[in-house]
């Protein structure tokens, strides 16, 4: 806008005395998507007389029959409507190119990107929709800078963790505040019920997050604000970033019927290399009878005489279900392997194949958007599945010029089997790739008969317990794991945000916006008699009921106001209440009187059987907010927010404030050809993250027990009682507060063609919410508190390039960079936080370290840095656990290519992330089971070496090792090294330093094609506009450091615990064909 | 700008009205813990004594078993441990159970019940706990501890902790002993039974006196001490389906630690067990004495918890006060103040009760035993117990400290006794030796654990390691 333009855009709006002998037309100016666009410029083609659009893109303007309204927005193609009879007209304006041009704001307004003085990225619908990903937050790997996607593993449904600028909280989760429509998602990825039993965080299934839920067809737009500034407005929720994601509208005309089918193959992104040459057993002896042997140390395959093993058939004998009968081995002759068909018995190609429908249109002052839309996953690996059903109902009425309304109503169905996974006797992975090469996993279950002639049906046969002569598995064969266990998880969702709008004058509106959002998650898990672990073993049955609701209501008013001819102040004052709660209902049957699987409550009807427990959690808050725009001369803007929040987790209240300020120098203080649009931006701005709820008292606590080194006693088992919680009770607490000042700023080149955006921003984050630990001798163990501070700084670039714009080729880049730098600065005395629990290796915060440091047993060094090596040339390990790496990665950056040629489009995502560490224990322990490749080398050593135990090993001699020099000559890493030494295993006795990897990788996200097929018989026949057609691999190309592992993966799950492998489930990559029909 | 002043001023006022907290009170109290007041006090017992058990015959009590010849760490953890690779971390749990499970929990009893005998008994499991933090650490926390107003409380000298825990078995015996009689179900070692707890309070403080060398003041106490077996104060596991209600020692060998620990392995046997051996050269027996059915019931086969079905059967008691203790602490100081005609009817007692099996369980009641009653004579030169000729009340004495040794299998009370008399009255002290272990010196304490080394300012920098000797044992 210029500023002729804009005198006279105040002029007309604010002299109404003024008036024109012409008729009067109203409209409405939204994007493609029917967001509306406020602030766009509606002129009379060839005068001086305009207007702009409102805050819901409408505007009002008198003009004569024939004329011709010129319709422009900042980043989005002009559009030319002639006025014709009609007196309505909805305008959409299409994007102009690739950059970025509106945002909308953590309220859920509409406002041009280039007026902000705080950063933000857009992803497009598009992008979303076109990557496969069935969840949205795997859609925004790669797409914006500053945003890191980690998901937990490749299983249908599971969560991912979405990080804006690196790590904002420690004990917590990073996980962004997601605003849909306005008002808060709920977002939680409920561990709940993670007892021994379903396994918790570190091992047990994945579990999804509530944002998985929302279905990616049905958004208008998605907007990341980073910076704290833009996110001060939610207060104590805020410090994490803000994801606003925007639903489709209606636009009124004719209806718009889009169907859409995708269906993907999916397959596992990436195999452990596992060797198939040595047998089961230890020292190069097969394991043989009834062995429980767990290694494959054996003996050497090819070696063996070949033909069938020999049995010993006098005494007991196992009978699998297709009838064949086994015997102990008390030879080994065969050389099959299995390492194949047992990696197929688990794992298969996975397919989804999903279908959308889409209707939207309207009358003049009615608009409706409708979706549905269905998913139907089956996993990578078999039994494992999910399925989601999404109905949407946005509608939006106008009643007169004053009130408007809409109401947005959503319903999500999933239903999703679970495998189990990690750290776990029944993880799935663990028993695949520990089982050795030499034994097929097939026939895993089926009737042992003793020796004096007993049955046991229904028993377990796996690598370890081959005739399954023991009720006890003590691991399961994965087979079991997926055929016989159940992890069922089934949720119901509604959404619902009605919104009433009243605009009493043309510079005033007032939305009373309320939400609710309800969810039941209803968790079923099953272990049959005779699954690996504690209580699974004599059969358990448990069901979660999750049920939470969140309500959200917030009243605002917003007036647009002239201060000068120059100074425009855009106020928005309001009030928001927010209350969440949480209820989970848990009932458990233990120790089944009938082997059955019939998933009941009568397997055991005993009292004794069953258990019942619940949790509950409820908070509250109450704000209060104000956000004054001002607007100089359109050039120089200046926001000023400030929340002051009173919740029900916090004692007393709390005063957000944030201001941000950007100038637009290209508007009069540079005029250039080259430099089409400058604008320079700093903001300051203070969020913060919410105690957790219900710890102001110490409490009396049940259910606690004693344990000092695996010998645990319970209270529960001496007839139940209480104590003080070994938690105490602290009623002081205040919200973490994180302090972020940026910089940066944006520019556009070569009529737009070229942008360039920089941010420099620095957080501190003060008052950090730990659970800390107390000296036991106070008499409580730990407590929750403000225990800590870190600081975060780091850099972002976003390019983008339209290399070629003509009618039938367009070409358009984007690149994304950027770098975090992460540092614990306080743990008030604390000496280091685990994040991972359970874990040799684990994932800590340490003070002087970035968040998530790798911490564990290393190898000790000299003074120079060598390994200071025993008399064998062999290294040390530490005496304490130390810093062995940092999972964060140095930077990454996201590139994207997009290529149209007439009705041909390609488009290119690549994810690169540079640097960091990370601990593959998966390979480690393997190394010890020796199963991996590693492992398998055989050579015959040419010089004299010695192994770990000392050994000399003479020249000449075939050995089963590799060898290797630590600093003090070549040494034999042999059985001695990897299975009994601190080269491969478990505990804190392992040379962890080890077991890191470098964690940069490189992915290509996404490789589609699409070809739009719109010939005009289709229309004129069918009414069909068009059909496209598109073919996307995702995850095709994957290039890492790690021998079989993808660093992507997490052990645990949604959460700060980074750079961690445990048999955690593998990640995916897909091919998968979409056509698209647009009526 | 009238408008601007309308908006300044319903900012302000929404603010300050609609962020009262009013709407927030309340919603924060926990929903799902009860709150401490309306828990009964006598509810808090049954964990303070869990806990009790756990100091008493838990990791640690496996390891002084070790560090006195008793047992024998086969592989991973415990090996280690064996070999005095000894980390503050293996003292974590004990020290929690101490301090969050036992001082918490009874401090809280005893300042709010108004039950003199609910109040009487926690003063008895604390002063326990407290006592074997003493005898196990040295100085320990105790004066300032259990108060969070205190966060770094500071270490009291370990006879102080003595003295006060003594203090606190005087004041439980007079709570006890003006509280009304009554059965407390909670009470998982006598259900409320005050005579068997005064009698309990009364061996206590005759242990820890003798802990301290007071053998007149541990004489004293015993007399009113457990009388009789029926008395004893033991963890007593429970046969119902839970699980985490066993027998310690068979649930870590029934788990994942299999293998780890026990007595004896391919031909390997810990000194206790040698001694019970008819056919060893280091062999207790004699005419008067046949400990067969007792080496059985103490053979621990560590494959597995069930494969055992003596000493730590899944459902065996663990024994933490006893009959035989307090008749052996007389024994003992009734020698040394007098002569061995005075000791000697108290270590009969022992004997006789002994000869009944009492201190077997079924499963060994039908192997050979025998414990003939000594005469003054057995332990003159050249008597039964005195074939090697030295004076009589130190043969005497070197009999009742191995009795002591060989019944006290699965309590500190070898590993106390073993420091107790290694300098000074060596001349009676067992001279057991660590099966396939490391020779002298023998470690003197346990580590302080790594969860209050790390978090009070107040405790060393550093433990000061397993082999420097607390005060009482210098």
């Amino acid at each position: 806008m210029n500023k002729k333009l804009f005198y006279l855009m105040l002029v007309f709006l604010f002299s109404s005395a003024i008036t024109f002998a012409q008729k009067t037309v109203t409209g409405t100016v939204s994007d493609n998507n029917g967001a509306p666009l406020p602030g766009a410029t509606v002129i009379v083609e060839n005068t001086t007389q305009g207007v702009s659009t409102d805050f819901d893109g409408n505007f009002e303007i008198s003009v004569a029959e024939g004329a011709v309204l010129v319709v422009s927005y900042v980043g989005y193609k002009t559009t030319k409507v002639k006025v014709g009879v009609q007196n309505n007209y909805s305008i959409a304006l299409e994007l102009d190119n690739a950059l970025e041009a509106v945002v909308v704001t953590a309220l859920g307004f509409t406002v041009n990107r280039d007026e902000q003085g705080s950063t933000s990225s857009v992803v497009q619908t598009e992008q979303v929709v076109r990557s496969g990903e069935a969840t949205i937050a795997n859609a925004l790997s790669g797409k914006a800078s500053g945003v890191t996607i980690t998901r937990s593993n490749g299983d249908p449904g599971a969560g991912s963790a979405i990080r804006i600028r690196g790590a904002n909280t420690i004990s917590g989760a990073s996980d962004p505040l997601i605003i849909v429509d306005g008002v808060p998602l709920n977002n939680t990825t409920s561990y709940a019920g993670g007892n021994g039993l379903s396994g918790g965080r570190e091992g047990g299934t994945t579990q999804g997050s509530r944002l998985n839920d929302i279905n990616p067809a049905d958004i208008a737009s998605i907007t990341v604000l980073k910076g704290a500034s833009a996110a001060a407005i939610w207060g104590s929720r805020a410090s994490n970033g803000v994801v606003v994601i925007t639903t489709k509208k209606g636009q009124s005309g004719q209806a718009k019927i889009t169907y859409s089918s995708t269906y993907s193959f999916d397959e596992v992104s990436e195999k452990i290399p596992m060797q198939n040459t040595w047998g089961r057993g230890l020292s190069g002896n097969p394991a043989l009878g009834t062995s429980t042997t767990a290694e494959s140390w054996g003996d050497y395959i090819p070696d063996r005489a070949g033909g069938a093993d020999a049995f010993d058939t006098s005494g007991g004998f196992f009978t699998a279900a297709d009838g064949t009968v086994y015997y102990p081995i008390t030879a080994k002759n065969s050389k099959e392997t299995f390492v194949d068909s047992n990696w197929d018995s688990v794992f298969q190609t996975g397919d989804f194949f999903q279908n959308d429908l889409t209707i939207s249109g309207g009358s003049e002052n009615n608009t409706y958007f409708f979706s549905l839309s269905n998913l139907q996953q089956k996993g990578i690996i078999r039994e494992s599945d999910y399925d989601r059903t999404n109905m949407r109902l946005n509608y939006n009425a106008k009643l007169n010029n004053i009130i408007s309304f809409s109401a947005k109503t959503s319903y999500t169905y999933t239903d999703s089997n679970r495998i189990q996974q990690s750290s776990n006797l029944g993880g799935v992975m663990l028993g695949l790739l520990r089982t050795s090469p030499d034994f097929d996993n097939r026939d895993y279950i089926g009737t042992y008969t003793s020796s004096s002639g007993e049955e046991f049906t229904r028993r377990q046969r796996s690598y370890r317990r081959q005739l399954g002569n023991s009720s006890n598995p003590s691991y399961n064969n994965p087979l079991w794991t997926i055929n016989e266990q159940v992890a069922r998880t089934i949720v119901n969702r509604f959404t619902m945000t009605p919104e009433l709008t009243i605009k009493p004058t043309n510079w005033l509106q007032v939305i009373t916006r309320a939400n609710a959002d309800v969810s039941d998650d209803r968790r079923i898990y099953f272990f049959p008699i005779g699954s690996a672990g504690n209580q699974r073993l004599i059969g358990a049955y448990q069901e979660d009921e999750i049920a939470t609701r969140d309500l959200n209501l917030d009243i605002l008013g917003r007036a647009n106001l002239d201060l000068t001819d120059d100074l425009n102040l855009t106020a928005t004052l309001g009030w928001n209440l927010n209350d969440r709660k949480y209820n989970r209902n848990s009932g458990l049957i233990t120790g089944f009187l009938v082997n059955s699987t019939k998933q009941t409550t009568s397997l055991n009807t005993s009292a004794e059987a069953s258990t019942f427990d619940g949790f509950k959690t409820n908070r509250r808050s109450n704000r209060g907010y104000a956000v004054l725009g001002f607007d100089y001369a359109d050039e120089l803007f200046v926001n000023l927010s400030g929340g002051l929040e009173a919740s029900s987790t916090v004692n007393g209240s709390f005063f957000y404030p944030a201001v941000d300020v950007a100038w637009d120098f290209t508007k009069t203080a540079l005029k250039s050809d080259v430099l089409s649009f400058g604008k320079i931006r700093a903001s300051w701005g203070q969020v913060g993250v919410q105690p957790g709820p219900h710890n102001f008292e110490t409490l009396a606590e049940g259910g606690f027990g004693y344990s000092t080194y695996s010998d645990g006693i319970s209270i529960d088992a001496f007839g139940g009682g209480f104590r003080l919680d070994n938690n105490l009770g602290n009623p002081n607490l205040k919200p973490e507060i994180k302090t972020e000042w940026e910089i940066g700023t944006d520019l556009r080149f070569f009529e737009d063609n070229l942008s360039f955006g920089i941010t420099y921003y620095n957080n501190k984050i003060e008052d950090i919410l730990l659970n800390v630990s107390l000296s036991p001798s106070s008499g409580f163990a730990t407590q929750y508190g403000n225990f800590g501070a870190m600081e975060n700084k780091g850099l972002e670039i976003d390019l983008g390039w339209k290399a070629v714009s003509n009618e039938d080729l367009n070409i358009s880049a984007t690149l994304n960079w950027s770098k975090n730098d992460n540092k614990v600065t306080d743990l008030f005395g604390t000496e280091s936080i685990s994040l991972s629990p359970g874990a040799s290796v684990s994932s800590r915060a340490v003070v002087g370290y970035p968040l998530g440091v790798l911490f564990g047993t290393g190898s000790q060094k000299n003074p120079d840095g060598s390994f200071l090596l025993d008399a064998n040339g062999f290294p040390q390990i530490t005496s304490r656990p130390e810093v062995l790496g940092d999972p964060n990665p140095d930077w990454r950056g996201g590139l994207g290519i997009d290529v149209s040629y007439k009705k041909f489009n390609l488009n290119v995502v690549v994810e690169h992330s540079q640097g960091g560490d990370f601990s593959p224990r998966t390979l480690w322990v393997l190394n010890r089971f020796g199963t991996t490749q590693e492992t398998a080398n055989r050579m015959t050593l040419s010089q004299d070496l010695v192994n770990y135990a000392g050994n000399t090993i003479p020249s000449g001699t075939t050995v089963r090792g590799n060898i290797k020099d630590f600093g003090g000559g070549p040494v034999l890493l042999d059985e001695s090294w990897y299975r009994t030494g601190i080269g491969g295993g478990f505990g804190d006795n392992q040379a962890y330093n080890f077991s890191l990897f470098d964690a940069t990788f490189t992915k290509v996200r996404e490789l589609s094609l699409s070809y739009t097929l719109d010939l005009p018989w289709l229309k004129n026949k069918i009414g069909l506009r068009n059909i496209i057609f598109t073919a996307t691999g995702r995850n095709l190309i994957n290039i890492n450091n790690i021998p079989g592992i993808d660093p992507e993966v997490n052990q645990y799950g949604v959460g700060n615990a980074l750079g961690l492998d445990y048999f955690t489930n593998p990640q995916t990559k897909s091919i998968l064909f979409k056509v698209v029909f647009n009526y | 700008m009238k408008k601007i002043s309308y908006i300044l001023t319903i900012t302000i006022a929404l603010l300050t009205i609609v962020s009262c907290e009013d709407i927030v009170d309340g919603i924060n109290d926990n929903p799902n813990d009860i709150i401490v007041s309306d828990v009964e006090a006598q509810l808090f017992l049954t964990g303070s004594m869990l806990a009790n058990v756990q100091i008493n015959c838990g990791h640690l009590n496996r390891i002084s078993g070790m560090y006195s010849g008793q047992l024998i760490g086969f592989s991973s953890l415990y090996s280690n441990i064996y070999g005095f690779n000894l980390s503050t971390a293996e003292s974590n749990g004990e020290w929690n159970a101490i301090y969050v499970g036992v001082l918490t929990n009874t401090n809280h009893i005893i300042n709010n019940s108004s039950n003199q005998l609910l109040i009487g008994i926690a003063k008895v499991v604390q002063a326990h706990a407290f006592g074997t933090a003493a005898s196990l650490f040295g100085d320990v926390p105790y004066s300032e501890a259990g108060n969070p107003a205190i966060s770094d409380p500071v270490f009291d000298p370990q006879i102080a902790v003595y003295t006060s825990a003594i203090a606190l078995l005087d004041d439980a015996i007079s709570t006890l002993s003006s509280a009304n009689a009554a059965s407390i179900p909670e009470d998982i070692f006598y259900g409320g039974d005050k005579n068997k707890w005064i009698a309990a309070a009364n061996t206590l403080k005759a242990r820890f006196y003798l802990h301290q060398k007071n053998y007149p003041s541990a004489l004293t106490a015993a007399q009113s001490g457990i009388a009789s077996a029926s008395g004893d104060m033991k963890y007593q596991p429970l046969a119902n389906p839970e699980t985490d209600n066993n027998n310690l020692f068979w649930t870590i060998l029934e788990g994942a630690r299999a293998g780890d620990i026990g007595n004896n392995s391919g031909g390997s046997e810990s000194y206790l067990l040698q001694i019970l051996d008819n056919s060893n050269i280091l062999s207790r027996n004699h005419a008067k004495t046949n400990e067969t059915a007792r080496r059985g019931y103490y053979t621990i086969d560590s494959s597995s918890g069930s494969a055992n079905d003596g000493i730590i059967a899944e459902l065996e008691p663990q024994n933490m006060v006893t009959y035989f203790e307090n008749q052996l602490i007389m024994a003992e100081a009734a020698a040394r103040a007098g002569t061995v005609s005075d000791g000697l009817p108290y270590l009969n007692a022992v004997r006789a009760w002994m000869n009944t099996g009492a201190h077997l369980n079924s499963n060994y009641q039908g192997m050979p035993y025998l414990y003939d009653p000594f005469v003054v004579t057995d332990f003159d030169a050249s008597g039964i117990e005195n074939q090697d000729n030295i004076d009589p009340k130190t043969a005497f004495l070197r009999e009742v400290i191995e009795e002591r040794y060989v019944s006290g299998f699965g309590m500190h009370m070898p590993y106390n006794d073993a420091r107790r008399l290694r300098k000074t009255d060596g001349a009676f002290a067992v001279p057991f030796f660590l099966q396939d272990g490391p020779a002298p010196p023998y470690p003197e304490r346990m580590p302080y654990s790594t969860t209050e080394l790390n978090s009070n300012s107040n405790a060393p920098s550093d433990d000061p390691g397993i082999f420097v000797k607390t005060s009482v044992n210098q």
